[in-house]
């Protein structure tokens, strides 16, 4: 290694900022950590932060195939793991059925009819009839990949079992076949939305990340990053707002995901100024619950002249 | 180098986030590669490594910031020699506080920390203890007495540049020992103390429990709660038989070549059980439906259906209120709502009867939580008896012990009969044990 780490970091900042994702130093630092000790990263935040994107964008930065498992309960190996192609199986076994006439013919007694079957080659459990699935896909990518493991908190604690194998040996043992071991070490994202609580010895496994609402100067950055097309001053006064909007006492505070969805309606509205009006009538685009609106219109007035009142301020300058 | 993490992670222990070995280890290794010396990027990293929960992430950057903070200040230092004043004081720590380096001053903060027998530290009360002791090993009284006549003697209103440089010293020593003490107790101190505290809290009578503590009973609560939800959330997943599962039963007999011979079963999930908590907010049981609910509303997770309701005289419903608002406040408000006034609990198993006795079906567990005295009015028990038909069972919780029951005008025995158990529940231990067995009955 002849670089150092600062200088890796930086790297990875800018190479996400090329694929569109804007990242603070302590997301970087996480994804250097986790490709610099080959270990699992556990990202926790509010929904619409940007967790998934985090592993997508790794993909393309380390030029990786990116293998997504969604979680959900009930999940369990046969749909995580592998399968056996049954259907396959069974044909082959009536093949074989055929071929046991010429291997078996004058054969004398049941001993060397035995014999011969005991020699005869047997492929029934062989990878020809393995059905590979998201987990062992990754463990056999030669060129290495990234797993996303979404919302693992949405599955049952008897599939979090099921990965501990995975992500601290990097290796699934299949009874019939044996152990199978990844010869390039995918890079494993996990992300939780903590509806459960993830047990620790998963969690001890993991690095740990926790990506919370971005403050303003990064948000803007990464409005202006997805919104390229967005004024200056909009998109200022739009995350001010936003900003504003998540002191108040909500069920959903906006996030990331829905301030640039917000940034794109106003570009399509054609709308070069932020006023109460604009703000009124996309809001639902912001909000997702009629609870939150009700109690955002009242401040709506103050929202937006203290939005626009700081972004004079910061234009001046 | 090893040894200062080693010293990390034990501070980080004593400050209640978990670090395993493993994760020390790992921690090792991530120092090889980052180093120690850019400070942020030391705290980005181990951050990381280290804290696992947004919770734990608070206390991470608090007890870093504080176990790293020994920093060597930088400081204008004033030229010693134009001020002559130095020959006034012959204390040897105002030379020290002059003239010697940095290093020199922490050098001899440590000696008298060593000596005040700082190891013994234990408990966060006796850090000022332990920062007044290290400083008068160290001679400040006599720095003390030597200011003060500095500043009798002088004739002008301002103290001169010399006595002002030698206060800031001092001042500055003084923090600078303060850190110490704080980091050292982070070291030192033990956590016994906390789990001594929990353990006074889990047995004492819930009615006498300070208001000022009930922060940290509430999170005594809340970790004591979640306990109960993992035992519980596993035990939820026996499974009844249900319909068969054609394509996992086509499956599994592959191997009898296709005959259907083993069966296997789709199963079906048992209900989450519901819950109908009824509170007495009356004065006297007051405090203990707070911990009720606490406990309660802390376990959402196993629990498909809670609605709670309380009542002095006139029964009404909290579950909204719960759900909406933050524990504490919800509390406090329903108890401001409903509570004081004197308990009627015929009017309230009226109310509950007329409210949602359609609602109450066999999957239903419904709590009363009450001490029984109804002021000698109708206790109307024929209710408690509809109630007890309809659900599954019924609980009654008694704050009070079992000798007071039945005396005055409690009438005890009178609802008991028509209650599936009776629990006398008066601390915070008695009611985990009673939270466990509704758990446990309820599913």
């Amino acid at each position: 290694m002849t670089d150092g780490p600062k200088k890796i970091i930086k790297d990875i900042t800018k190479g996400f900022a090329k694929h569109g994702y804007i990242c603070s130093e302590q997301i970087a630092t996480a994804v250097y950590l986790a490709s610099e000790l080959e270990k699992p990263i556990l990202i926790e935040g509010p929904p619409g932060v940007g967790k998934t994107e985090l592993a997508n964008t790794a993909a393309l930065y380390f030029k990786k195939e990116m293998i997504r498992l969604q979680c959900y309960e009930g999940l369990d190996e046969s749909k995580a793991l592998y399968e056996w192609r049954y259907g396959k199986q069974l044909l082959y076994t009536q093949i074989l059925k055929e071929q046991m006439q010429e291997v078996l013919e004058g054969a004398k007694g049941l001993k060397e009819s035995l014999d011969r079957l005991m020699k005869f080659e047997d492929i029934f459990f062989s990878e020809e009839f393995l059905e590979t699935r998201p987990l062992l896909e990754a463990l056999t990518s030669e060129k290495g990949s990234v797993l996303l493991i979404d919302e693992v908190d949405k599955s049952d604690e008897e599939f979090e079992a099921l990965l501990l194998e995975i992500l601290s040996e990097f290796q699934i043992s299949i009874p019939e076949l044996g152990v199978r071991k990844a010869d390039v070490r995918p890079l494993v994202v996990l992300t939780s939305n903590n509806s459960r609580e993830i047990g620790d010895a998963l969690k001890r496994r993991c690095l740990h990340l926790y990506i919370p609402f971005p403050d303003a100067k990064l948000e803007r950055q990464i409005v202006q990053a997805r919104v390229p097309e967005i004024t200056e001053s909009m998109q200022i006064q739009l995350v001010n707002f936003v900003q504003g909007i998540r002191e108040l006492d909500l069920k959903k505070l906006p996030a990331i995901s829905e301030t640039i969805d917000w940034a794109k309606t106003v570009i399509l509205l054609n709308s070069e100024e932020l006023d109460a009006k604009l703000a009124e009538d996309t809001l639902n685009v912001l909000l997702k619950h009629q609870q939150d609106i009700d109690v955002v219109k009242k401040e709506i007035p103050a929202l937006v002249s203290s939005a626009t009142e700081t972004s004079d301020g910061k234009s001046l300058n | 180098m090893e040894k200062v993490l080693t010293d990390f992670v034990k501070a980080l222990r004593n400050s209640n986030v978990r670090v395993s070995p493993a994760e020390t280890i790992d921690a090792v290794s991530v120092i090889d590669s980052v180093g120690y010396e850019d400070k942020e990027l030391l705290k980005r990293t181990l951050s990381i490594v280290l804290s696992k929960t947004p919770d734990e992430k608070e206390k991470f950057n608090a007890c870093f910031d504080d176990f790293f903070s020994d920093e060597i200040k930088q400081q204008v230092s004033v030229d010693i020699d134009q001020l002559s004043d130095i020959k006034d004081v012959d204390s040897d720590l105002a030379k020290k506080l002059l003239e010697g380096s940095q290093g020199e001053l922490m050098l001899s903060i440590a000696d008298a920390a060593e000596e005040a027998e700082i190891r013994e530290i234990r408990y966060f009360t006796q850090r000022s203890v332990f920062t007044r002791r290290i400083l008068e090993k160290m001679g400040v009284g006599k720095l003390e007495d030597e200011l003060m006549q500095l500043g009798s003697s002088r004739e002008d209103e301002l103290p001169s540049d010399f006595e002002q440089e030698l206060r800031n010293q001092l001042t500055n020593l003084r923090e600078r020992v303060s850190d110490y003490v704080q980091q050292q107790f982070l070291l030192h101190g033990d956590v016994s103390g906390e789990q001594l505290r929990e353990q006074v809290f889990k047995s004492m009578n819930m009615a006498q429990i300070d208001r000022s503590y009930l922060n940290e009973v509430h999170s005594l609560v809340r970790k004591m709660a979640k306990k109960l939800a993992n035992l519980h959330s596993r035990r939820k997943k026996n499974f009844k038989k249900g319909k068969l599962d054609i394509r996992k039963t086509i499956r599994d007999n592959w191997v009898n070549q296709g005959i259907l011979f083993n069966l296997s079963w789709a199963y079906k999930k048992v209900d989450r059980p519901k819950i109908y908590v009824i509170c007495d907010v009356s004065g006297s049981v007051g405090a203990y439906a707070r911990f009720m609910l606490m406990f309660l509303f802390s376990l959402t997770e196993v629990v498909s259906k809670l609605r709670a309701f309380v009542f002095s005289s006139n029964l009404g419903e909290v579950t909204n209120d719960f759900k909406d608002a933050k524990l504490d406040e919800a509390i406090e408000k329903a108890l401001q709502k409903h509570g004081g006034g004197s308990t009627d609990y015929g009017q309230a198993l009226t109310d509950f009867v007329s409210l949602c006795v359609d609602e109450i079906d066999n999957k239903t567990t419904v709590v009363i939580l009450g001490d029984a005295r109804n002021n000698f009015g109708p206790e109307k028990a024929h209710l408690l008896k509809t109630i007890k038909e309809r659900s599954k069972q019924v609980f009654w919780l008694n704050p009070e012990g079992k000798y007071r029951w039945d005396t005055g005008d409690s009438v005890m025995t009178k609802y008991s009969a028509y209650c599936t158990k009776v629990f006398q529940c008066g601390n915070i231990d008695q009611l985990e044990r009673v939270v466990s067995t509704l758990l446990k009955t309820a599913i």
